[in-house]
């Protein structure tokens, strides 16, 4: 994979995504209540790199997160998961769904 | 059978010794020898407690010398002699039998093997205490002045203290200025102190101090003389050689920035700097960082170039050099405040960021830092391809799948070599290490300190270091120096040689053989014999063997001593 830095900085923009705490322990993916595979460790790694490809395959899995902030709770390096969810939705709104910003 | 009255002290060592060595055989087949009179097993002999104990029994018994099977001598030698002067014993009637690093620790897959090891080796110090004569240490003046060389960071703090406790300091540099290599670096962690005026506070109170003397371009061309009294020379920078006596000297000679070689992780390629390099650009500019004119937006570091590399033949920088990871985060954060937009990758293979720096990776981690793990034998590949900079590294958070950066700026983040300075540990006889860097006595127990009494390593030149650890080190050398000085005399051990007079015809042998020159020639009625300057001696005993008459003998490890240790160990264990 590449590290696109206008993706990253696209991710700063669309809200304040930040999941370099992240220590890749799993707890997050252990109790999602949906059993979201990707979510969010692979994911947020994904995104920390910049692959644009690859979070944008996942949409799917980004819109059907319930935000209850189960692992969001229980992460052990304080990582705001609900938080980074809300932002990377935003910059999919922004650049796929092609939805103007409000 | 000599007719003394020995005690013995076996220590468990609590289960250190015990646990691979049967303490109370050993402690029963030293009762046996018709010489001791007292033997004891003790958990810690060298607790307040145990000590207490034996000196009461040394009291009670009359006890006219002792043997302690313990730890190394290194370790506890001095404890033990001090011991036995508080219970009125010569502390040189005092014996030290490595029963732990010579024996338990070696043998731990053994044990019947082990004891009897142990009993032949306390056989061996009774033999040895049996023939012991008490020696008095010999007192010789010390000069209340000390040579600092180098005049870095540590060396100039070293000045300062030792010039407040009212000792005269020569300092000598070899550069043209004071400072080493804190006064080309910005701001420095943990607390953004700035490495230029740090070192200017430091410069502006030491010349204006009376009592140190500050010489540039100069260096330390001779040393003789002991502990106390050495006679140095240094060459000035107009070539003139001055000639001082002084009491101490600390070495504070520092460290060599690791330069990689051509190719190593890209090094040579436009775009490509060392951490050093990084630090003199951000000392120097005020503004966001640039390359060639050019706006930098990205930055990939590399951790570990020149560092922790495999154990192969030749290979000396095996070791960890400390201060980079700490360093770079903190860098790391500083180039964020200079451009809140820059993207930062950092290679590295562990974060070594110890005790309280780990607030500075984690300050590096939420100013927008990344960092990405690779592993010793995979690392990070740098080319330049189309005019830009290609960082490959394989992720292991990824499961090693590579990922490629196209970075503005390279940084390797070099560690520490020592000085290439062979002219300097000539003169100084201090030894090196595996790793290059000056040598302590004991890692631990005796930091500062080298095997020539009144010599100390301090900063980096004795090891990777942070500015804190080395100026820590420089004030543990001052309060070693200072002890020494000005108490106005120091006690030297008396375990030198001695030549019989009457053995002696003078040959010279002894005197070729000493590597301390502490060997005369003298007059003795109407003939020449060899005379041995104490002071000078260290025991070392090269010239006893060299000797055909057998006229010379280290006091301590006398011919006789020797030869019955040898007897003792030789004789068979039932």
């Amino acid at each position: 994979m590449k590290v696109d830095t206008g993706f990253l900085d696209a991710l700063k923009l669309g809200g304040e995504f930040d999941a370099r705490l992240c220590i890749n322990c799993g707890t997050c993916t252990a109790l999602c209540p949906l059993g979201l595979e990707i979510l969010p460790r692979r994911l947020f790694r994904h995104a920390l790199l910049g692959d644009r490809e690859r979070v944008l395959g996942e949409t799917d899995a980004i819109f059907s997160c319930l935000l209850c902030r189960l692992c969001e709770a229980n992460c052990p390096a304080g990582v705001h998961i609900a938080e980074n969810v809300r932002a990377l939705r935003a910059v999919l709104n922004q650049g796929v769904q092609g939805l103007a910003e409000a | 059978m000599t007719g003394r009255k020995l005690g013995v002290v076996v220590c468990q060592c609590g289960g250190n010794i015990s646990d691979y060595v049967d303490v109370e055989k050993v402690r029963a087949e030293a009762a046996k020898d018709g010489d001791v009179v007292s033997s004891q097993v003790q958990m810690f002999a060298c607790s307040d407690a145990a000590q207490q104990s034996v000196i009461q029994e040394i009291r009670e018994k009359k006890l006219d010398g002792i043997v302690v099977c313990s730890c190394s001598p290194k370790l506890h030698t001095a404890t033990f002699r001090a011991m036995a002067e508080r219970a009125g014993l010569n502390p040189y009637e005092y014996t030290q039998v490595n029963l732990r690093e010579q024996c338990s620790w070696a043998h731990t897959h053994d044990r019947a093997a082990a004891t009897e090891k142990g009993v032949r080796l306390v056989r061996a110090g009774i033999a040895k205490t049996a023939l012991s004569q008490p020696l008095e240490k010999m007192r010789v003046e010390t000069l209340p002045q000390t040579l600092v060389i180098g005049a870095g960071v540590a060396g100039l703090r070293a000045a300062l203290a030792l010039s407040d406790l009212g000792i005269s300091v020569h300092l000598v540099e070899k550069a043209d200025h004071p400072g080493g290599q804190v006064r080309r670096w910005g701001t420095l962690f943990p607390n953004d102190k700035v490495g230029q005026a740090l070192i200017e506070d430091l410069v502006g109170r030491v010349t204006a101090r009376d009592n140190i003397m500050l010489y540039l371009n100069s260096e330390l061309v001779e040393k003789s003389g002991r502990v106390g009294a050495f006679s140095v020379t240094i060459r000035a920078a107009n070539g003139e050689r001055i000639p001082l006596n002084v009491g101490a000297i600390v070495v504070a000679t520092g460290f060599e920035p690791y330069t990689p070689a051509p190719g190593e992780f890209g090094a040579g390629l436009d775009g490509v700097i060392t951490l050093p390099e990084l630090k003199e650009r951000l000392a120097a500019t005020a503004g966001p960082l640039t390359h060639r004119g050019q706006p930098v937006r990205s930055i990939a570091y590399v951790y570990c170039v020149g560092s922790r590399q495999p154990a192969e033949e030749g290979t000396r920088r095996t070791y960890c050099s400390r201060y980079c990871c700490s360093a770079t985060s903190h860098l790391a954060t500083v180039v964020t405040g200079l451009d809140p937009k820059i993207h930062q990758f950092h290679l590295f293979r562990d974060v070594r960021t110890y005790g309280k720096y780990e607030a500075l990776y984690e300050r590096a981690l939420k100013s927008g830092s990344l960092f990405l793990r690779y592993s010793e034998e995979d690392p990070p590949a740098i080319t330049r391809e189309n005019g830009g900079l290609v960082v490959r590294v394989h992720d292991r958070l990824l499961a090693g799948e590579e990922v490629e950066i196209r970075p503005d700026l390279v940084v390797l983040v070099t560690g520490m070599v020592p000085r290439a300075n062979d002219d300097l540990v000539r003169v100084l006889k201090v030894p090196i290490g595996p790793d290059g860097f000056f040598r302590e006595v004991h890692v631990k127990l005796r930091p500062v300190e080298t095997i020539v009494d009144g010599v100390y390593i301090v900063g980096t030149a004795q090891g990777p270091k942070n500015v804190a650890e080395s100026v820590a080190t420089a004030l543990a050398s001052v309060s070693k120096a200072g002890a020494l000085l000005l108490k106005g005399y120091v006690d030297l051990d008396p375990l030198v040689a001695r030549v019989d007079p009457t053995r002696c015809t003078w040959c010279g042998d002894c005197q070729t053989a000493c590597p301390y020159g502490a060997i005369d020639e003298v007059e003795y009625g109407d003939r020449h014999i060899a005379q041995v300057n104490a002071v000078l001696c260290k025991g070392e005993g090269a010239c006893v063997p060299a000797c055909a008459k057998a006229a010379i003998s280290v006091q301590g490890y006398t011919n006789e001593q020797i030869t019955s240790m040898i007897d003792a160990l030789a004789k068979e264990v039932a």
